[in-house]
């Protein structure tokens, strides 16, 4: 009996060993297998495993214990995307710690601005465990102790805003420190982030950070801009949240939110509910107000801000139906109507009614509901482009005003009405912001598309430059932006040919690879005009005709990541020389959650300087 | 997660072995539980030897019931692991959201939508998959070949009243069609399901109607539709407490007796003939076919014949039906490369499932090429140990078997392609520390544009039997892994006669990639018990130009432009073909150059149109004896710019544009650019499809499109 006993204890036990066993072997055979080999940094800041590397080559006879791990300080910018503008430099040895023991220091003139870096803290933590490539517990680590300093005491985010910063870690035999310098919460965040491209997994636990590295930034543009359009296709919030991510660790800081067009209007507006009830694909396909309230402060805590677009007078139909049923008239002519070529550049048509004062009065209710919406300075963008005047001159509604006002039936006058309906939203707009926010004292300037209402010809009698900014959506090799430019505009640039994120999938379009994104320089001013920078950066664009939840991550990302670079380094160098940062970047995208598009094979990735 | 609850189980188990044994003289254990007492009061009665029985066939009992879990969870964790919706906060981000602002009208095979307000009209909504299905020609994809007549009466049901009723003498098949029909069921479930889990129709019609009428209260009502809710509806349908509709039952009869193969060849015979009958509020749907093959495609007809309408939260079909298919082509791939990139076997199985509901039949697993060998071979594992990117992303045999398995089911052929002697480096350069010599050569060798079409370089050594040897073991592997098949791909591509010319002075290399052809062709026969394959396919090639290999066991796979000449020339020469052109069908076109120098392989995108619109047998004009050697065509993934994160929308739906151009082969003789309208309206709603079982299906337009048939072409 008594051998009995131990004959079942030894087998539980054996049992429980088996697992034990079974669990540590399934979890070493997660590690990559280039534990076994050390890494160097050779002369031509290729990082390479011990047996391909010429000793000879060697940039510094420091080891490191993976290619990640080099990754961090080879070359001058390491792994920071995008690279900065100022000092950097950075050490080749590391620091061995756990995010968990990472301790934060704010010193902020406001209540506001604590919260804000308290939040930015959290945050960044967040990031850090993503980067865990095992366990990010680690028991021999050092402290690692933050200390953020933010000398401005508002939360305004704009153009003028000051997003620099500078940033100093240096390791003791006790500790690691961080020091942050910012005059805003925004520069802080930033450097949050280009201190997050200083750390990475361990092959044990816990993480790795550039245990030395000063470094100062600032962007080279102001807008750094992405659009999404959420109306050909909508996108659920959840997607618009993971997109606003993916900018965050790229340091763009506009989502340019092309939220309604012809297709329809998914956005409520609390003043005109009938907008989302006749527009919305469905009831679940919408944004509330609650859904866009809570997107704008999503939004805020990662630096970026939401510039609303409510396109007109082209690109809105669906959602302004209801006009006639309430007495208001045609807010939208040629609405729906086919053979589609006759009335409009794409599918469905429909275009406002310029001389229906209805459609003015629930167009300013919606400006309100905007303006409610975003941040006090925000400001909003007014679309105005792709207006197919042949839909106007066959509305006999419009073109019977028309004589009746003294128009003419010319494309002038037909230019000139157009103008005028973008001036008296303006109006609108700059009325509704006194009554709203007294304290803002000059109007702010609102953006259009260029169209034919920018032509450099008659534009300083159609749009005075004060108060339009022009976002261009022309080819490199256009003239346009000299144009504009050379007049005193202030520009947005989208470049067709390299920023359009939707083409190569449709008509004679062509796909442009990351390569062709980085390698866009942005028009230089010709001039230094009276508002001081003429060019306030860019964006790329993400058309959704093609593209819904399924396909915009890995349509946008990381081609979007490729122009980041551009708005905020402006590097001279070509895509070439940033290939392996940007490869890191990637990386770092998916392992925050984002489904980003495969660039090169895989093999490519791990053989630096091999597929040439 | 299993094995660390078991491990558990087992300390737990262990530690009360101990505790029983040390307080055997003390007193009993006051926190433990009342059945521990017990054993403990028995151990004292009767024996201590009996306690310990009962607890160690527990204990064995318990981790049986895990293991056995395990494996289920297994099979189903394609489905499971991302296709349910669970997640409540975004009560908008649904793949397929409840559309209650719209009803439809059928007009002129035209389904036309019109705003529909809940108060305002007497009359039903009608959804519109609904009016989808019921307005204009049959909605499924691919379009039925031969006969398809569906009633405009349509009868609604739930998943819960749908049966099973085999007819086969063969028992490989009816476990095979078993399977195949709980996992159709599964899929039906799902889709009935989807808004059960998130989005209850009442809770959308609420919020709508008080958006509509008062606004300052919708500014408070916030709050999505309570857990409960879904969470009571579910529990109703599983118990069926809630049975509505107009059926009792549905009775899906499976009936195969010509023929008990499981095993594919070429002439498994694919047709099915789907009719049925409906009495006693009995609908019984009676697929018909020769083999396990046809059934499994009628199976997969009848799960798009029945589509679930938000309206009334139920499943509807066709009162009556009657469709008689077969599809015009044999062979219809889909091949995915993992070595440029790995994929997972969760989005493997995914990719074929899809495959199974649009009938392709062929999934080509270009497992291993120059960059990585992923295969873990049981012979030679040194293969994966050099050449696998990590120890992780690696595909056992368990793991193919696995897929193998789990394709069958789907009527889809697995063929593994071990491409040689090209495409082969990485993992091959273990051969001097073992005493093998050379296996391959120019590994990694640079500048690689002297020695191959893309780095990294490699080719496998034509004159070193090991190599043979080594593929002679792999091909063994393959067609035990597989099962038997009267197909093989040998790969033999792109061989750069450069690369061979620094080790050999040979004056016929072409001579030499030939013999190496004929060679590991000999070496397949050995493999394959000494019987050859009927069919060996290859890539073609400059050698494929010669008439080196005989036409008589080769199939040459044409993966150049569709107006090349040797299209022709290898038609003349007598080659069975299968089509890939990479101006049609290359699915991974158009993302521009992936390296810093030279020009986009193969751009522009090829568009699902221009996937559907080639027909190079109609544009070669082939007479009847050259159409005969078409077996059928295939869309190439290369994942050189491709990985897990896109997989799906890079291949769907253009995939499925491909599947109904070789199964139904419509007749097509409009413009090259040309889709007619209704091609737009099946694809669409086939697409919804996809996206509703979990496929990142592209989108082909603006929603506003979709729901607006017609309207945007």
């Amino acid at each position: 009996m008594q051998l009995n006993r131990y004959l079942a204890i030894c087998l539980c036990a054996a049992v429980a060993v088996a697992f034990a066993v079974a669990d540590d072997s399934s979890s070493s055979s997660e590690s990559n297998k280039d534990g076994n080999s050390k890494w160097y940094c050779d002369a031509t800041d290729l990082c390479l495993p011990e047996e391909e590397v010429l000793t000879s080559a060697v940039r510094a006879q420091k080891q490191f214990e993976s290619q990640r791990d080099c990754r961090l300080s080879c070359g001058k910018y390491g792994s920071i995307w995008p690279m900065p503008t100022g000092n950097c430099s950075l050490s080749h040895d590391r620091v061995h710690f756990d995010p968990w023991k990472v301790r934060f220091n704010v010193v902020a003139p406001s209540p506001v601005t604590t919260q804000f870096l308290r939040e930015t803290n959290r945050l960044f933590v967040s990031n850090l465990l993503k980067e865990c490539t095992r366990n990010c517990t680690f028991s021999g680590s050092k402290e690692v102790l933050v200390k953020a300093t933010v000398t401005d005491s508002s939360l305004l985010l704009d153009w003028t805003t000051d997003e620099s910063y500078m940033m100093v870690v240096r390791t003791t035999d006790t500790a690691s420190f961080v020091d942050i310098k910012a005059p805003t919460v925004y520069g802080a965040r930033h450097a949050f982030e280009t201190l997050s491209n200083l750390v990475t997994g361990s092959l044990g636990n816990g993480l790795l950070l550039v245990s030395g590295a000063r470094i100062t930034d600032a962007p080279a543009y102001p807008h750094r801009g992405l659009l999404l359009d959420s109306a050909r296709n909508f996108v659920p919030l959840r997607y618009i949240r993971s997109t606003l991510d993916a900018m965050a660790a790229s340091k763009l800081n506009v989502l340019h939110w092309h939220v309604v067009d012809t297709h329809s209007f998914p956005l409520e507006i609390t003043r005109v509910p009938e907008m989302q009830r006749y527009g919305a694909y469905s009831t679940a396909q919408t944004y509330s107000r609650a859904d866009a309230v809570n997107l704008v402060k999503y939004a805020r805590l990662r630096g970026i801000r939401i510039l609303v677009e409510i396109d007109g007078p082209s690109h809105a139909g669906n959602g302004w139906q209801w006009g006639p049923a309430a007495g208001l008239g045609n807010m939208s002519v040629c609405l729906n109507q086919s053979p589609w070529r006759n009335f409009c550049v794409q599918p469905p048509c429909g275009q406002l009614n310029p001389l229906n004062d209805h459609m003015y009065a629930v167009l300013k209710e919606i400006l309100e509901d905007v303006a409610e919406l975003g941040a006090p300075e925000e400001t909003i963008h007014m679309g105005g482009d792709e207006v197919y005047l042949q839909c106007w001159n066959h509305t006999e509604e419009i073109t019977n005003e028309m004589r009746t006002l003294g128009y003419d039936l010319s494309e002038a006058s037909f230019l000139r009405l157009w103008s005028r309906f973008h001036q008296r939203n303006v109006e609108a707009w700059d009325n509704i912001n006194r009554h709203m926010y007294p304290k803002i004292s000059d109007p702010k300037p609102v953006i259009l598309w260029s169209s034919r209402l920018t032509d450099p010809q008659h534009i300083e009698q159609l749009l005075p430059k004060e108060r339009f900014i022009i976002q261009t959506w022309v080819g490199a090799q256009d003239s346009l932006n000299r144009d504009l430019l050379h007049r005193g505009y202030r520009l947005l640039i989208s470049t067709k040919d390299a920023w359009y994120l939707d083409h190569g999938f449709w008509g004679n379009t062509k796909y442009y690879n990351w390569r062709k994104v980085y390698d866009n320089p942005l028009p230089l001013a010709s001039l230094s005009g009276p508002q001081g920078r003429q060019v306030l950066g860019g964006e790329v664009c993400m058309w959704s005709e093609y593209v819904d939840q399924n396909s915009l991550e890995p349509r946008i990302w990381p081609r979007a990541g490729a122009a980041a670079e551009r708005l905020w380094s402006n590097p001279k160098s070509a895509a070439y020389l940033a290939q392996r940062r940007f490869y890191r970047y990637r990386e770092r995208l998916i392992a925050r959650g984002i489904h980003p598009d495969a660039v090169i094979p895989h093999w490519c990735v791990l053989h630096e300087g091999q597929c040439l | 997660m299993a094995h660390a609850t078991m491990k558990s189980i087992a300390i737990l188990l262990a530690d009360m072995q101990y505790k029983l044994q040390s307080n055997i003289h003390r007193r009993p254990l006051g926190q433990a539980h009342l059945g521990l007492r017990y054993l403990y009061k028995m151990s004292l009665a009767v024996s201590l030897r009996r306690a310990l029985l009962v607890l160690l066939s527990g204990a064995v009992f318990i981790l049986t019931v895990l293991y056995w879990n395990q494996g289920v969870i297994k099979t189903q964790a394609y489905s499971d692991s991302q296709l349910r919706p669970h997640n409540h906060k975004d009560r908008n981000h649904l793949s397929i959201p409840v559309e209650k602002s719209w009803t439809y009208k059928c007009e002129n095979d035209r389904c036309v939508r019109t705003p529909y307000r809940k108060n305002a009209s007497n009359t039903k909504r009608v959804s519109f998959t609904s009016c989808s299905m019921t307005c204009g020609d049959i909605n499924i994809w691919p379009h039925p070949t031969t006969k398809s007549l569906i009633s405009a009466h349509t009868l609604r049901f739930s998943v819960e009243d749908v049966q099973l009723q085999l007819d086969t003498p063969h028992r490989e098949v009816s476990k095979l069609l078993k399977i195949a029909f709980d996992w159709f069921v599964r899929d039906l479930r799902q889709i009935q399901r989807l808004d059960y889990a998130t989005h209850t129709p009442e809770a959308a019609a609420a919020t709508f109607v008080s958006e509509a009428t008062s606004r300052q209260r919708r500014h408070n009502n916030e709050a999505p539709a309570p857990e409960t809710q879904p969470a009571a509806s579910l529990f109703g349908s599983t118990f069926g407490l809630q049975r509505a509709g107009d059926l009792e039952s549905l009775q899906v009869k499976l009936s195969v007796h010509e023929s008990g193969e499981i095993d594919f060849n070429l002439d498994n015979n694919e047709s099915y003939h789907l009719s049925t009958t409906f009495e006693h509020q009995r609908l019984v749907v009676h697929i018909a076919a020769h083999t396990f093959f046809g059934a499994r495609h009628g199976l997969s007809t009848l799960q798009q014949l029945i589509w679930y309408d938000d309206e009334d939260r139920l499943l509807h079909t066709y009162a009556s039906s009657l469709i008689n298919d077969v599809p015009k082509f044999r062979y219809r791939g889909l091949m995915l490369d993992t070595s440029r990139h790995f994929f997972s076997v969760e989005a493997i199985k995914r990719t074929i499932a899809a495959m199974g509901l649009t009938k392709l039949n062929r999934f080509h697993w270009h497992i291993t090429d120059a960059q990585s060998f992923p295969y873990v071979s049981r012979h030679y594992p040194e293969l994966a140990e050099h050449g696998a990117y990590s120890e992780s992303e690696t595909y056992s045999d368990q793991d193919v078997r696995e897929v193998v398995e789990f394709a069958r089911i789907y009527g889809v052929q697995v063929l593994l392609e071990l491409d040689a002697p090209a495409h082969a480096g990485n993992g091959w350069d273990w051969g001097p520390k073992r005493g093998l010599g050379e296996l391959a050569m120019c590994i990694n060798q640079q500048p690689w544009s002297f020695y191959c079409g893309e780095p990294p370089c490699g080719q496998l050594n034509p004159k070193n039997n090991h190599t043979y040897l080594i593929l002679q073991r792999l091909y063994e592997e393959f067609l035990q892994l597989s099962g038997p098949t009267d197909i093989f791909h040998l790969g033999g591509d792109e061989v750069n006669l450069d690369c061979w010319a620094q080790y050999f002075n040979d004056t016929d290399l072409r001579g030499l990639w030939c013999d190496f052809m004929l060679q590991s062709n000999a070496r397949l026969k050995l493999a394959n018990g000494n019987v050859p394959p009927k069919y060996v396919a290859v890539w073609s090639s400059a050698l494929t130009n010669t008439k080196c290999l005989p036409n008589s066991q080769f199939v040459v796979q044409i993966w150049g432009g569709s107006t090349w000449q040797e299209n022709y020339d290898l038609l003349d020469n007598g080659y069975n073909v299968i089509f890939s052109h990479v101006d049609a069908w290359y699915l991974d076109c158009g993302f521009g150059s992936w390296r810093a120098t030279g020009e986009a392989a193969c751009s522009p995108y090829r568009t699902w149109q221009n996937v559907y619109k080639h027909r190079p047998w109609e544009r070669m004009r082939l007479d009847k004896k050259r159409r005969k050697q078409v077996l059928g065509g295939e869309a190439c993934m290369w994942t050189e710019q491709v990985d897990e994160n896109q997989l799906d929308n890079r291949l769907w739906p253009r995939a499925a544009a491909l599947a109904e151009r070789l199964w139904s082969d419509p007749n097509d003789d409009h413009d090259f650019d040309v889709v007619q309208p209704d091609v737009f309206r099946r694809i669409s709603l086939f697409r919804n499809r996809l996206v509703e079982l979990g496929i990142k299906a592209e989108a082909l337009f603006p929603k506003y499109c979709a729901q607006n048939p017609g309207e945007c072409i």
